[in-house]
């Protein structure tokens, strides 16, 4: 059922974001020699079907505890790059051997396996780079900034998205096969966490305030994938959000333990994630929780197909 | 007081490597515990503790303790620099790149556990190294949090396009091809995929020590001589010394048509060309006091006389 919330444009909101980030990420990797290089990481980073969503949620996050978008920008830009550099490295042949990836082919299939393994080992430090060079110091405390940092490489290492690939990876039916749930949390649920978080952190938020963020996000972000799982299932997904292929089938929620099960666990989560956006009502607050309830409603819903903006509708608009 | 021969006397240049490589090694044991999943952690620390001789850590702490005096303080960063090396040196073993089998006398990372664990094992120790140096816990309390920042922007750089990945992408462009490549390539290569980081091993150390701009500047220096010095080196090595003597396959330059000194300038020359290296980076030591400056005096007749 649709939120009782008062109604927010989540769709405006997103797609303006996403042009944002898009340029911030354009003018953060320019073409120099060695060229190549650069040209296979701006390939993963400004695909245009790349929805963004880690980067919208830290900048929501960021908003809603008071802090200005200005002081998220970059590290929102960070965890596009770091999501890019964990997705190339996922596709590789000795991972999941993908070919295709947001509909078009793979950074190794037009750059080659190499090219791809160093894409990856460049735009994880480059993240950290951009949130250093670009954090506005004069706003945020640099304990915050490293807090940060702290923050993604905990996520993006290996007892995050790195565990979540491996579990993945694990045959099937084999002696130590992973649990559905936990590989879904590790890959997907922790980078949402993360998101979250760091907004909030970057925005000023209390211990509090963090520790609601990082539940939300997490609920979120494992949400949404078993979402996509399901919708995958129906084969009933509309336009350019349809099957993406993220999931290998051991990761597949529906197919270990059922469509009923499946559904359940989205509900659940979508009351976990509801439960921890109470806290952020009030005077305090306002209408800043929108966007979260909005973005909540949306992993569900998925009521209108995230696009880019073109540039020509962003100028006018 | 200048740089003489009695400091290479009286400095125990052994003693002192051993009982720093001890102490790091202990730190990035700790650092790095063998918690779920298992085998991607068992994977990282086999790389991260088996062997290495902690050229990078120990430059890191005798920078530390040539500004400031206490060592400990540029612990956090020599773990995180020792852990980026192991991570470019798993990658750089990968079937699609150097395809090496052996590493520190034992199997590279991918031959002991497959290619997709040697890649996220990599992936990870890079993702650990920034995680440990960012961590406020693992410095004294009230230790400042700018100069924290200023290691971790610096140590991003020397990884990525600006360092050891652009090197990287320059050695895989230039191997295979007809005609040898120019000093300025080769340069451009040593200097990114080994200087830049031995530069950032020295200069963290620095900085958590609370060097000066001035210091800085002339310790980059240093490190950027030491560094392609260690690459003159080692192709001196890789033409006249054995495989068992290495540790590592040796020839190999040789074999796969590789662009080295001993190529392009013949051996008489590399090793003149090690020779004036070795000189411009004792240079940048001058005006250092002599006896806190030993170990990094002692380091780089050390790359330069090493046997292996």
């Amino acid at each position: 059922a649709p939120s009782s919330m008062p109604s927010f444009d989540l769709h405006s909101y997103w797609t303006s974001l996403i042009s944002q980030i898009q340029e911030k990420l354009d003018t953060a990797i320019t073409v120099k020699y060695p060229e190549r290089i650069y040209e296979a990481m701006r390939y993963s980073v400004l695909s245009d079907s790349n929805k963004c969503a880690s980067a919208i949620m830290c900048i929501a996050a960021c908003e809603l505890v008071g802090g200005d978008p200005s002081f998220a920008f970059p590290t929102a830009c960070a965890l596009e790059m770091v999501h890019a550099a964990s997705l190339i490295h996922d596709d590789l042949p000795c991972m999941d051997a993908a070919s295709l990836r947001r509909g078009r082919p793979t950074n190794h299939a037009v750059f080659g396996v190499d090219l791809a393994i160093l894409a990856g080992d460049a735009l994880f430090p480059l993240a950290f780079r951009h949130i250093v060079d670009h954090t506005p110091a004069s706003h945020v405390p640099p304990q915050a900034i490293l807090r940060v940092i702290h923050e993604i490489a905990r996520t993006v290492g290996s007892t995050g998205m790195t565990a979540g690939q491996f579990l993945d990876l694990l045959p099937e039916g084999g002696e130590e096969s992973a649990d559905p749930m936990l590989v879904l949390e590790k890959k997907f649920g922790e980078l949402a966490e993360c998101s979250a978080v760091c907004g909030g952190v970057l925005g000023g938020a209390g211990e509090e305030e963090c520790e609601a963020l990082r539940r939300y996000g997490r609920a979120v972000g494992v949400l949404y994938v078993v979402v996509d799982d399901l919708l995958m299932w129906e084969e009933k997904v509309a336009g350019s959000n349809g099957p993406s292929g993220k999931m290998r089938n051991t990761a597949s929620v529906v197919r270990a333990m059922g469509m009923d099960r499946a559904i359940s666990i989205v509900e659940e989560l979508r009351q976990t994630a509801k439960n921890e956006l109470k806290s952020f009502q009030g005077c305090k607050f306002g209408d800043r929780v929108l966007p979260l309830y909005s973005f909540l409603d949306y992993a569900v819903e998925r009521s209108f197909v995230v696009e880019r903006c073109s540039k020509a509708n962003n100028f006018l608009g | 007081v200048a740089l003489g021969t009695e400091a290479a006397i009286d400095f125990d240049f052994e003693g002192y490597m051993l009982s720093k490589a001890a102490s790091v090694n202990k730190a990035l044991d700790l650092a790095l515990p063998l918690v779920h999943p298992e085998r991607i952690h068992e994977a990282m620390r086999y790389s991260l503790l088996l062997g290495g001789k902690r050229v990078r850590p120990i430059l890191c702490l005798a920078a530390c303790e040539l500004v400031a005096g206490e060592g400990t303080l540029a612990i956090p960063s020599a773990c995180a620099v020792e852990m980026i090396h192991t991570m470019s040196l798993i990658h750089d073993d990968l079937p699609c790149m150097d395809n090496d089998d052996l590493r520190r006398g034992h199997p590279t990372c991918h031959r002991a556990y497959g290619e997709h664990i040697a890649v996220l094992a990599g992936d990870a120790l890079l993702a650990l190294a920034f995680r440990h140096l960012a961590d406020l816990a693992n410095y004294p309390v009230g230790f400042s949090p700018e100069l924290v920042l200023r290691t971790v922007a610096e140590l991003s750089r020397c990884v990525g396009t600006e360092g050891l990945v652009a090197g990287q992408v320059v050695d895989l462009e230039s191997t295979g091809l007809d005609e040898a490549i120019s000093i300025e390539q080769l340069e451009f290569i040593h200097y990114h995929k080994t200087a830049a980081l031995l530069e950032a091993s020295v200069v963290l150390g620095a900085i958590v020590g609370g060097a000066t701009d001035s210091e800085i500047v002339r310790l980059r220096r240093y490190a950027q001589c030491i560094g392609l010095l260690f690459q003159v080196v080692d192709d001196i090595l890789d033409v006249t010394k054995s495989s068992q003597e290495l540790g590592k396959t040796a020839g190999k330059d040789l074999a796969s048509d590789k662009t080295t000194y001993p190529k392009l300038l013949g051996l008489a020359r590399s090793r003149e060309f090690a020779e004036e290296l070795l000189r411009d980076a004792k240079l940048q030591l001058e005006g250092f006091n002599s006896l806190t400056a030993a170990p990094l005096f002692h380091l780089s007749n050390y790359i330069a006389y090493r046997q292996k």
